[in-house]
């Protein structure tokens, strides 16, 4: 696998949606290619960060409730 | 002489309170996941609220036909996207039209390996500034976008969702994600966060 290869398959690979074949050569791949690691470290740091951000705000209690009162009057 | 067997008791249904503690259990957990979804589609509170609340009984009232075990949680963003789109997006004055194909990827990590080794890009940038970009993105990308990125649903999950290939999950995800990171960069150099590139 080169680097282009390698980079193409990036987002899956973070993803978690790769065959395990493809999984292990790119791990395979980055173990001595410190350019390519570099390149995921920044795209895993971006989609934790986009995750943690987005995320952090929930549906409001009282939402929750008004639900839960209708589901009673079904 | 053998006594008859009783004959054996018809499948009951549910009651309704069976129905609604197992709808409390499978489809409540998730109503913080349709919330987000439903406030990046429609772009405020209250109306993401209606929408989750009719989602939400729309989900109830056919609970029936859900089956236990099964991924609850992109049924109901499913549902919850379906009314968005027959009911809520049609009141919009402006229906969205953006040529996908016209839109320029940009890769962030290109630019910041020049001078931000450390990522503090990342730290100095707030929770509302990342949902503003989110929502700026056309709702393509964006829907790819929130149900991967924040909402953690696999590509088979956001392709039945969306109602389209795995191929077109992935690069939505793809185009997505770029143009996040592009317009997040934008807003760290109007911030004087970071150093635009120079021209």
């Amino acid at each position: 696998m080169n680097c282009r290869e390698c980079v193409d398959h990036l987002y899956e690979y973070l993803d978690r949606e790769l065959t395990p074949d493809l999984e292990r050569e790119i791990r395979d791949h980055l173990s001595h290619c410190p350019p390519c690691v570099e390149q995921y470290d920044f795209e895993d740091l971006f989609l934790k960060f986009v995750k943690a951000r987005g995320s952090a705000e929930g549906a409001p209690p009282a939402l929750r409730r008004r639900i839960l009162e209708e589901l009673l009057d079904e | 002489m053998a006594t008859p067997s009783s004959p054996s008791p018809a499948p009951s249904l549910p009651s309704p309170e069976e129905r609604r503690v197992s709808f409390e259990r499978e489809a409540l957990v998730h109503l913080d996941s349709l919330y987000r979804v439903a406030l990046r589609l429609t772009g405020n509170a209250a109306d993401a609220e209606d929408l989750v609340q009719e989602a939400m009984l729309r989900a109830y009232r056919s609970w029936d036909r859900f089956t236990l075990g099964t991924n609850a949680k992109g049924w109901l963003l499913t549902i919850l996207r379906h009314l968005f789109i027959n009911e809520y997006r049609r009141k919009r004055r402006h229906p969205e039209s953006v040529d996908l194909d016209t839109i320029e990827p940009f890769a962030l990590f290109e630019d910041r390996q020049q001078q931000d080794p450390q990522r503090a890009f990342f730290d100095r940038i707030v929770d509302d500034e990342v949902l503003r970009a989110v929502d700026q993105l056309p709702e393509a990308f964006r829907e790819a976008v929130m149900l991967s990125d924040v909402e953690g649903l696999s590509y088979e999950e956001i392709a039945k969702v969306l109602e389209v290939p795995v191929g077109t999950v992935k690069s939505r995800l793809y185009r997505g994600r770029r143009m996040l990171q592009a317009k997040l960069y934008d807003y760290a150099v109007s911030m004087g966060y970071i150093k635009g590139r120079s021209t």
